[in-house]
């Protein structure tokens, strides 16, 4: 039989300073956790939304974005020969096939009032883009229009940076001198693109003296397997490269899994800090309780119920900790924004995500730091649990 | 109500320091009838408390026995002398040894938390301990709202609140004035007189031992000799 948790819990503010700074210790674990977490959450939910297996994004031979990769107009004709692979479009015949454009213009961000700048994706593209690219669909106003200076903006984007609502006019062009209205927003399902800004192919190539397109996105035939089209632009009659749409931007969010990596070094770390300021604070305390402990194993108690009931003790601890490290990272994305944006590894671009505390997050932050809790507590438990009664009955 | 006799026989304890041997018991050998109200007396280092100890379980003698009741504690593992403990034997130490961050009810529940027994008993028999001992009015007290004579009460009522056969105390009004020392003496007859109980108690001072209807004398591990007190019943002295 245990003790009461009565008397673990009051058994805490015993000791008030040494388990405040405890608490506080791991708060501050678990605010940077749970933060690292919704980070996680945030880039894989968006990452996970760009999967498409049967998009393919052809790019110039040995290129790894589409910011450094050119196609001109002529070597993109030799893609007709994948028109077997390449699924049709079901009304006007014709392969799914989407030259785009991509360049990058420096827009303030809204977080800090415009006072920082941030590269944004414009892209340009046919309307058989919006065939391509399935996922996307207008959630506000229109689609803009071929030969118009009108744009479409992202959903996140539109968001995080000033000058991109509905109605806006956006400084495009090789000197930033036409203004393109913005007609419409759009949502991409939380998927990358939804950080862009997308506009007519033929205008903003000209707007930008361009004369080859970035890339050529295709979509497949379900028939067909990604890896051997991929193969076959590879091969010696196209000498392009290709990527499925979940490859390319894995490869873009390296730059931030290998930032997550350090803060998640960081967080373990911490996490071995907390461990050892729990047991500091349990070993202060069984030493402080060893007659207690004595009596308790007097009367009957069990040296696993005393071992127990100082786990429970370094649960409680952790859980209060983990409440508050939680809302304080929650207040914290409340004040500075939930809105978080990723550097592409190699689009010089940005894309914008939304970081939430979500259930989920708190509860693996609580789980986390009630393991650190019970691990820091088990040397103390052992020793409490194995005290010499007599000798602890003796001590003055 | 329930009491056991005490059976001792050839006792010995070593305790070890430094690759030294040092004997504090040598061999004794002693009886306790069921209900006798025993004090316990002798120089330091006579092995009072090493006897209470060994009576109680605590600790594994060198040789000889110790029955309590039915129970040869010399053939019990550590679980099962814990277990014995919390069933059959009631403690009560000279320092009190109360948890202070729990109230004297909470405090006296404590091994009832050890039994399978309903919230509304255990809440009845805490009542009832607190009760015999006069502090029914201080159930929700912390030990530092006690004093020191109150503390020792609450420590009584936990000793007596599973119905032990055997109490042992050691030094039980050691830390306390003279006036207050009488009131738990006093209780402790009642105990003895009204429920019977087996009571073996370490002390120092021959007033406290003069409440006993026997003191036993121990010098170097052994027993030196035995008293019969003339004391008269509480319940005749009234």
């Amino acid at each position: 039989m245990a003790l009461p948790l009565s008397y673990n819990w009051r058994n805490l503010f015993v000791r008030r300073t040494t388990t405040a700074l405890t608490i506080l210790v791991i708060a501050a674990v678990v605010g940077v956790l749970s933060w690292m977490l919704g980070f996680w959450t945030a880039l894989s939910g968006s990452l996970s939304f760009a999967q498409d297996q049967h998009k393919l994004i052809v790019l110039r031979q040995a290129s790894t974005s589409e910011t450094n990769s050119a196609i001109p107009p002529e070597e993109s004709n030799k893609l007709s020969q994948l028109d077997r692979e390449v699924a049709l479009d079901p009304t006007s015949g014709q392969p799914l096939k989407s030259p785009e454009m991509i360049v990058q213009v420096s827009l303030p961000r809204m977080s800090d009032g415009g006072r920082t700048r941030a590269n944004v994706a414009v892209r340009g593209l046919t309307d058989d883009g919006f065939k391509v690219h399935r996922n996307v669909r207008i959630i506000e106003g229109r689609a803009f229009q071929q030969g118009q200076l009108e744009v479409i903006v992202g959903e996140s984007i539109s968001r995080q940076f000033i000058g991109l609502k509905m109605g806006d006019t956006l400084d495009l062009g090789y000197s930033g001198n036409r203004g393109y209205k913005i007609v419409g927003v759009f949502s991409a399902g939380g998927a990358p693109m939804e950080s862009e800004v997308w506009g007519p192919l033929t205008t903003l190539m000209n707007a930008y003296q361009r004369n080859a397109y970035s890339s050529v996105v295709l979509r497949l035939d379900d028939k067909f397997n990604a890896a051997d089209v991929i193969r076959k632009v590879e091969g010696p009659t196209i000498q392009l490269t290709a990527q499925t749409e979940a490859q390319y931007w894995d490869a873009q969010a390296k730059n931030v899994r290998t930032y997550l990596f350090i803060v998640s070094g960081l967080v373990g770390v911490m996490c071995v800090a907390a461990a050892f300021s729990i047991a500091n604070t349990m070993y202060s305390s069984v030493a402080a309780r060893s007659r207690e402990f004595a009596m308790l194993r007097t009367i009957g108690f069990s040296g696993r119920a005393i071992m127990v009931s100082i786990m429970i003790e370094a649960v409680f601890l952790s859980v209060i900790g983990g409440l508050l490290g939680c809302a304080g990272a929650y207040i914290y994305l409340q004040i500075m924004g939930r809105t978080k944006d990723m550097f592409g590894a190699s689009t010089f671009t940005t894309m914008a995500f939304e970081i939430s505390m979500t259930p989920m997050i708190v509860v693996y932050s609580l789980g986390a730091v009630t393991l650190v809790g019970l691990l820091g507590a088990l040397t103390p438990g052992i020793r409490a649990a194995k005290i010499r009664v007599v000798e602890a009955l003796r001590e003055a | 109500m329930s009491s056991a006799d005490i059976e001792i026989k050839k006792l010995k304890k070593v305790y070890y320091k430094d690759k030294m041997e040092i004997p504090v018991l040598a061999g004794l050998d002693l009886s306790i009838s069921a209900g006798e109200f025993v004090a316990l007396m002798g120089p330091s280092g006579s092995g009072k408390s090493t006897l209470l100890h060994l009576i109680g379980g605590l600790d594994t003698a060198t040789a000889g026995s110790v029955r309590v009741g039915e129970s040869l504690l010399e053939t019990m593992s550590e679980a099962q002398l814990t277990s014995w403990r919390s069933r059959h034997v009631g403690f009560i130490f000279q320092m009190y040894h109360l948890v202070p961050v729990l109230t004297a009810a909470q405090n006296v529940e404590l091994p009832l938390l050890l039994f399978k027994m309903k919230s509304s008993e255990r809440k009845e028999r805490v009542k009832t301990a607190l009760t015999i001992v006069g502090l029914g009015d201080r159930m929700d007290h912390r030990p530092n709202q006690l004093s020191g004579g109150q503390e020792q009460r609450v420590a009584i009522a936990r000793a007596i609140v599973t119905d032990p056969d055997v109490i042992l105390a050691d030094e039980p009004t050691g830390d306390l004035d003279a006036k207050t020392s009488e009131e738990i003496l006093n209780l402790l007859n009642l105990l003895n007189e009204e429920f019977g109980k087996t009571i073996l108690m370490v002390t120092h001072d021959p007033k406290a031992a003069a409440h006993a209807k026997k003191t036993v004398h121990l010098e170097k591990g052994q027993l030196e000799r035995e008293e019969f007190s003339n004391r008269q019943p509480m319940a005749a002295a009234r």
